[in-house]
Formats: C-alpha cells, structure tokens, sequence
C-alpha cells in the first residue's frame, strides 16, 4: 500500500487551523496524484493507493471539522466520500477476483465451476464500474472542483496549496 | 454504520494538542463502548461498528501523531491489528448472505448459467460458503483473543497516559 505523505511544515506546537491546512491539502494532493494511474486502469494498484489516500482525507477533514463552517464542511466531506465510495465498488470486485483467481488451482473438479462463474460476473460488473469512475472524474473536471477545493481550505485555514507543496515520500512528482 | 460522537470545546485558534487530547478521549471511548457487545459473535453491527471506532482512531492517532512527545506508533500499531482482523470478521459477514443469494439464484436455474462454461456451478458456491463459514469463526476468535490481551495489558490507560487524558475523561 502506497505510504502517506509527510505533511510539509507540521510542527508539534502548530495551531489548530495551521494544521488543518496543511494536513488536508496535502492528503488530497497525495490523493489527486493517483488518479491518472487509476484512468488508465492498468494496474488496480493506482485505484487502491487513491482509495486508501481518499479515507485519510476524509479522516483529516473529520478530525479537523471544527475549522470550517459546517454547511460548506458536509457538502466538501461528500464529493470526498463520493471518490471513496466510487472507488470502492471497483476495489471490492478488484479483490473478490484476485481472492477467486488464486483458490482455483487448488479446487476440486466439482468446484471448478461454481467459482469460475463467479469470477466471470465479477469481471463483468468490474468493466461497468469503469464508466462511473470515467463519470466522477468528469464531472469533477466539470466543475473545477480541485481549484475549488483547495480555495476552501486556504480561505478556513490561511494555508495555500502553491506554497505547500506537498510531494510523496522520496520527493519525487 | 455508527456516526462519530461530537466533541465539545475544541478551538481552531488554539495549538493543535489541548485539541487532539478532547477528539481523541472521545474516540478512545468510542471503542471501549462495544467492549460487551462483541463478545456475542452474532452482534454483525456492533462488530462493524467497533471496526469503524478503530479505524477512526488510528487515523486519528497517525494525523495528531506529531504534537505528542510520546512515542504513538505501537498504539497505532496495535490499533490497526484489531482494525483489520475486524475487516476479516466483516468480509466473511457480507460475503456469506452474499453467495447465499447467488447460490439461490443458481437453484432457480438448476445449477446451469452461461458463466460457468456449462457445468453445474452450485458445489463451487457451497464450499466457498463453507470456508467462508469457518473463516468467520477462526477470525472472530482470534480478535476476541487480541481483544482480551489489551484488557489485561491495560491498553486503554497506557494510550491515555501517552496523550496526557485524564482516565475515563
């Protein structure tokens, strides 16, 4: 699983607020950043690495809720919960295949059936889910919605997303 | 799925500890909460629901991680363990209605679909009903287990002590 990003200028005395800033726009940069490996769909890797950084995203904004006026704090929380969820439908089939393909070559002869049916409706429903995370992207595109996000948090928190700078373990883009 | 309790007092203005110590003391109690309730294995939710009292803790402990002089990662660390055994106790609660309903779907079609390259697909369904059965069993002991050492080993007080909360606070 894809390591979290270290928090650019989190120090242990920082205000609450500062914090807030800096925490919630690095984890959704670190989020943004797998989305183009999560389009391509080549490897289900990207797809989780992105779910996994969208669920502490919405951990920090949770944790952080209080900085934030709460009518526009639950309408941001649901775009996020949105990518989560999108996410999630294609990461539970992802699974259930890989779980499925790897039993089969130790299954009896009468199971073989069963199981293999099983693993063909999944990859089924699998390429279907493709199209809603097609959807999500698009319409965030539509909107504008990553400008608009990190304007929210620096408007709440003073912090700028262009001055922090987040970047993945490493450094690298 | 239980919705996080909220937490009074906290002040943006104010440095990032006094405040992580008021959220995190009510996520701790969060958990300890379903101490009684899952040691009835058929409590599904309430399995479920400590689960997510977990995850939201261990978030909680990685994100606040820095303003406390403490070393938190064994916490975090301990913390994800019964996390993710709960998530096997869960993935065996959603699977097994699951590929119950498929099972009943294969008897309204005598076994036979186009999916399953002709043969009859009902044993494959059943054994994988059956190891997910015993999965159940296998992974909720071992929590119940995991569980009952932090009991002993005086968990709770020990991550209190380490964030500076008054117990029971």
């Amino acid at each position: 699983m894809a390591r979290a990003w270290d928090v650019p200028g989190l120090v242990p005395d920082a205000r609450f607020r500062d914090a807030a800033g800096r925490v919630i726009l690095t984890r959704w940069r670190e989020m943004m950043s797998y989305r183009e490996g999560t389009l391509r769909g080549e490897d289900i890797e990207y797809l989780h690495a992105m779910r996994v950084s969208s669920r502490r995203l919405r951990a920090a904004m949770d944790a952080f809720a209080d900085v934030f006026p709460p009518k526009s704090f639950r309408r941001h929380l649901k775009v996020v919960k949105s990518v989560t969820d999108t996410l999630g439908g294609a990461r539970d089939l992802d699974v259930a295949v890989d779980h499925l393909s790897g039993l089969l070559p130790g299954l009896d002869d009468e199971d073989r059936p069963g199981v293999e049916g099983l693993v063909a409706r999944y990859r089924v429903r699998r390429r279907g889910e493709d199209a809603h995370i097609q959807a999500l992207f698009e319409r965030l595109d539509e909107e504008d919605y990553a400008r608009r996000f990190e304007r929210w948090v620096c408007r709440h928190t003073g912090v700028d997303a262009r001055g922090l700078d987040p970047r993945p373990p490493g450094g690298g883009s | 799925m239980a919705k996080p309790r909220p937490v009074a007092g906290v002040r943006p203005h104010k440095r990032v500890r006094p405040n992580a110590r008021r959220i995190l003391a009510v996520r701790i109690d969060e958990v300890w909460a379903y101490g009684d309730d899952v040691r009835d294995p058929g409590r599904v939710t309430e399995l479920h629901d400590m689960r997510i009292a977990f995850k939201r803790l261990r978030y909680l402990l990685e994100i606040f991680d820095v303003a406390f002089a403490a070393d938190l990662e064994p916490f975090i660390d301990e913390v994800k363990d019964l996390q993710d055994v709960l998530g096997d106790v869960h993935d065996c609660d959603v699977q097994v209605p699951l590929l119950e309903e498929h099972l009943a779907m294969l008897e309204v079609h005598g076994g036979v679909t186009d999916a399953g390259g002709g043969g009859d697909e009902r044993p494959g369904i059943r054994t994988l009903i059956a190891r997910r059965r015993a999965q159940r069993e296998q992974t909720y002991a071992a929590f119940l287990t995991e569980w009952d050492r932090l009991q002993r080993e005086g968990f709770r007080g020990r991550l209190e002590a380490a964030l500076g909360i008054a117990p029971g606070a």
